[in-house]
C-alpha cells in the first residue's frame, strides 16, 4: 500500500467486469432449455466451462457432469477473485463467500453423520471459500465430529461449534451444530464493517439478503405449522425483523404476510405476496427474493465503478448462472418442456 | 476585489520583489503536471492489465488509454515555451 492507496480494486474490478460479459446471456438460456443433458455439457465445454468439463468428462456424465463442473467452476472463479484482491477489499469480498466455507464445515459434519464416504463428501464440496486446500484435506480426513470441531479451532466457527457440541452430544441431532456455522457467518457478515459509501451500498445488499432468509424461514415455518420455536432459526442484523416480532409472527401466516407487504420491500416483493396468498406457493415468494436480490446486485455494479460493488455484483450474477443452468439440467433430465423450466430460471 | 488586487499588484511591481522566477513556475507547472498524470495512470495501468489478463486482444486499447492522462504533461509543457 502506498502513500495515495493501491490500485488493487481497479484490477480486479476490470478481470471481474471483463469476466462478467462472459456470463450466459438470454439467448443462450433459451438454447440451453431446448438441449439435453448432453448437449448442454457440450454447449458448455465452448465457453468458460471448458477445462472443468474436460477435466471431469471421464468420471462423470449426464447431469452429474454439469453439476460438478458447475460447482468446480464457480469455486475457481471465486478463488481467482480472492487471489488478484488484497487489502480491505479481500476483506470485504471473502465476508460474503465464507458462505461456502459455512456450507463444506455443514457438508462435512452430515457426511460424518451419515456415515458417507470420503470421496462422496469430497465431490460435494465447493472450494471457494478461504479455507486452504490443507485444512480441508484435514477435514476429510477426520474421523469424527468431535474431530471436525478440533480442526475447526482457531477459524470463526470455532467457538461457537464447540460451544454446541455439548448440546449435540446430549441430543444426537444435527441441528445446533449447524445453527452454529450459520451464525458464526452471519455475524462475521456484518461485524467491523469499513466506512464509505460503497461499502454502505454492500451493508444495505447484506442486510436484504438476511432479511429475506429470515423472511423465507418465517414463512416456511409459519405455513407448516411445525412446533419449532422461530427464534431458533433467527438471523441477527437485518432490518426487517427482530427477534420477537419474527417469534411472534411466524406463528400466524395471514399477520406475516402483510407484515411483510408493509415493509420497505413492498415494491419488489409485493406480486409474490400476493401469489403467496392466492395460489399458497412459496416458490413464487423464493423466486421474488432471488430476483430482488440480482436486480439490487446489477444496480450495485454501476453505482460505484471502482469499489467492492462491482465484484459483489459479479459474484452474484455468476451464483445465478450456475443455479440457472442447474435447474435446466435437472429440469430436462426430469423431462420438463422448455416453458416450464424457462419459469424456474431467474433472469434479469 | 479586483481594484485592490490590481493595486496590490502594481506594488508589488514596483517594489521589484519577485515572488517566484518565472523558470521555476514552468517547472513546477510541468513537474507537478507529471505527477498527476502518473496519478492518473496508476489507476487506468491497474485497470488495462486486468482487462488484458482476461483477452489479450485488448493490449492497444489498454495502451492508449493507459497513456491518455499523459497531454496533461504536454499541455503544461507548452507553459515552458511560453515563458
Amino acid at each position: 500500500m502506498s502513500l495515495v492507496g493501491s490500485s488493487n480494486p481497479e484490477y480486479v474490478v476490470a478481470r471481474v467486469r471483463a469476466r462478467r460479459g462472459m456470463l450466459y446471456s438470454t439467448e443462450e438460456y433459451r438454447k440451453l432449455t431446448r438441449m439435453s443433458p448432453s448437449e448442454i455439457a457440450r454447449f458448455m465445454e465452448e465457453s468458460t466451462y471448458e477445462a472443468e468439463i474436460n477435466a471431469l468428462g471421464s468420471r462423470h456424465g449426464g447431469v452429474d457432469l454439469i453439476e460438478y463442473a458447475l460447482n468446480a467452476n464457480l469455486a475457481k472463479q471465486f478463488e481467482e477473485v480472492l487471489d488478484w484482491s488484497e487489502g480491505e477489499l479481500y476483506d470485504l469480498i471473502v465476508r460474503y463467500l465464507r458462505k461456502f466455507d459455512a456450507g463444506n464445515v455443514k457438508t462435512v459434519i452430515r457426511g460424518i453423520y451419515t456415515d458417507a464416504g470420503r470421496e462422496a463428501i469430497e465431490t460435494d464440496l465447493i472450494r471457494a471459500g478461504e479455507f486452504d486446500d490443507r485444512l480441508i484435506r484435514r477435514l476429510l480426513e477426520a474421523e469424527s465430529i468431535e474431530a471436525v470441531v478440533e480442526i475447526l479451532e482457531g477459524t470463526i466457527y470455532g467457538e461457537p461449534l464447540a460451544a454446541a457440541y455439548e448440546e449435540y452430544e446430549e441430543t444426537d441431532v444435527l441441528v445446533p451444530l449447524e445453527n452454529a456455522v450459520d451464525r458464526a457467518f452471519y455475524e462475521q457478515l456484518l461485524g467491523n464493517l469499513p466506512r464509505g459509501e460503497p461499502v454502505r451500498q454492500y451493508e444495505t445488499f447484506l442486510k436484504a439478503e438476511i432479511d429475506f432468509r429470515n423472511a423465507d424461514n418465517a414463512l416456511r415455518l409459519a405455513r407448516s405449522g411445525a412446533e419449532i420455536d422461530p427464534a431458533e432459526y433467527f438471523i441477527d442484523g437485518g432490518e426487517l425483523f427482530d427477534r420477537d416480532t419474527l417469534a411472534r409472527l411466524a406463528r400466524d401466516l395471514d399477520e406475516l404476510v402483510e407484515y411483510i407487504a408493509d415493509s420497505d420491500y413492498a415494491d419488489e416483493l409485493g406480486p409474490a405476496l400476493r401469489e403467496l396468498e392466492e395460489a399458497d406457493s412459496l416458490i413464487a415468494f423464493e423466486h421474488a427474493t432471488d430476483t430482488a436480490l440480482l436486480t439490487y446486485g446489477d444496480k450495485l455494479g454501476t453505482m460505484h465503478p471502482v469499489s467492492v460493488t462491482p465484484v459483489i455484483s459479479y459474484i452474484l450474477a455468476k451464483e445465478r448462472e450456475v443455479e440457472n443452468i442447474r435447474a435446466i439440467a435437472r429440469g430436462k433430465e426430469a423431462g420438463l418442456s422448455a416453458t416450464e423450466i424457462e419459469e424456474e430460471l431467474v433472469i434479469t | 476585489m479586483i481594484e485592490t488586487a490590481n493595486e496590490l499588484g502594481h506594488v508589488a511591481m514596483q517594489e521589484g520583489e519577485v515572488f517566484i522566477e518565472a523558470d521555476t513556475a514552468a517547472a513546477l507547472s510541468v513537474g507537478i503536471a507529471a505527477l498527476a498524470a502518473g496519478y492518473a495512470e496508476r489507476g487506468i495501468g491497474a485497470a488495462a492489465v486486468g482487462a488484458m489478463a482476461e483477452d489479450e486482444d485488448l493490449f492497444v486499447n489498454g495502451l492508449i488509454l493507459t497513456v491518455l492522462p499523459e497531454t496533461i504533461v504536454i499541455l503544461a509543457l507548452v507553459v515552458v515555451f511560453i515563458v
